[in-house]
């Protein structure tokens, strides 16, 4: 059994199709159930895609990205770290998920989701880059 | 990137199944695929989740603006076959509450 997934891959939207694969072996080697996958895969492409999309990267080149997948004591740790500027997604104002459609704002709602599906999140900026804790308890389906 | 997407047609209504993934990688193609229906003037669209087993909110960004686009016109988008795992991240999002949610195809046929 495989004791945790690492991936790097270059900031870019095209990347992103490169880690259903490897999330769904992690998912299955311990047994973390469909939910659990489909979970870790929309903060994947959220966090990845709000990155790509909105990262200040300067003059860095082709920035990076690093995800870390590991299960300690009954809970999945998804650490995502990012080259560029600091961004703390913790900090995000919540978008308005109440209006009516007609008035209803279009975009806003990928970190909202993340957030709401963690059990606990945690942001620093370490060594020039952006590193975003996710845990999420593992409850049996 | 492309999207496979399904067309069947009961009646008035146009229905859609996209297939696999929605996500940042297709959601433009998707995007396309959608408007020129409404372009073109259907009014009544069903988007069949049945054989999409992952949805980001770059694809929910899409059905928001044709549910608008839509309502606009007098028509109606719904949706029907939800897995549970992305039914429940429309209900997070509140879309649950603007856009019309069926558990069947049929059911969205009669409502």
């Amino acid at each position: 059994m495989c004791e945790r997934l690492k991936i790097e891959l270059n900031a870019k939207l095209s990347e992103l199709r490169t880690l259903p694969g490897p999330v769904e072996q992690f998912g299955e080697a311990y047994n973390l159930g469909l939910k659990m996958n489909f979970v870790i895969n929309l903060a994947l492409e959220e966090l990845i895609t709000n990155t790509v999309i909105h990262g200040q990267f300067d003059n860095l080149g082709q920035p990076r990205i690093y995800i870390d997948l590991r299960v300690e004591n009954q809970t999945v740790f998804l650490v995502v770290e990012s080259d560029g500027r600091p961004f703390d997604p913790t900090q995000d104002t919540h978008p308005d998920t109440t209006s009516e459609l007609d008035s209803r704002p279009i975009g806003g709602l990928g970190l909202h989701l993340v957030k709401s599906q963690a059990d606990r999140i945690s942001y620093a900026y370490i060594n020039d880059r952006n590193r975003l804790q996710l845990e999420y308890d593992i409850v049996p389906e | 990137m492309d999207i496979e997407v399904l067309e069947e047609r009961v009646e008035t209504t146009l229905v859609l199944l996209p297939v696999s993934r929605l996500d940042s990688a297709n959601a433009r193609a998707f995007e396309g695929i959608v408007m020129d229906h409404v372009r073109a003037g259907e009014l009544n669209i069903i988007v069949d989740f049945s054989r999409l087993i992952f949805i980001s909110s770059s694809g929910m960004r899409v059905l928001l603006i044709a549910a608008k686009q839509i309502q606009a016109k007098q028509g109606k988008l719904a949706l029907s076959d939800m897995h549970p795992n992305i039914r429940e991240i429309f209900a997070i999002s509140g879309f649950d509450q603007i856009i019309s949610i069926y558990d069947s195809r049929a059911e969205a046929l009669a409502a």
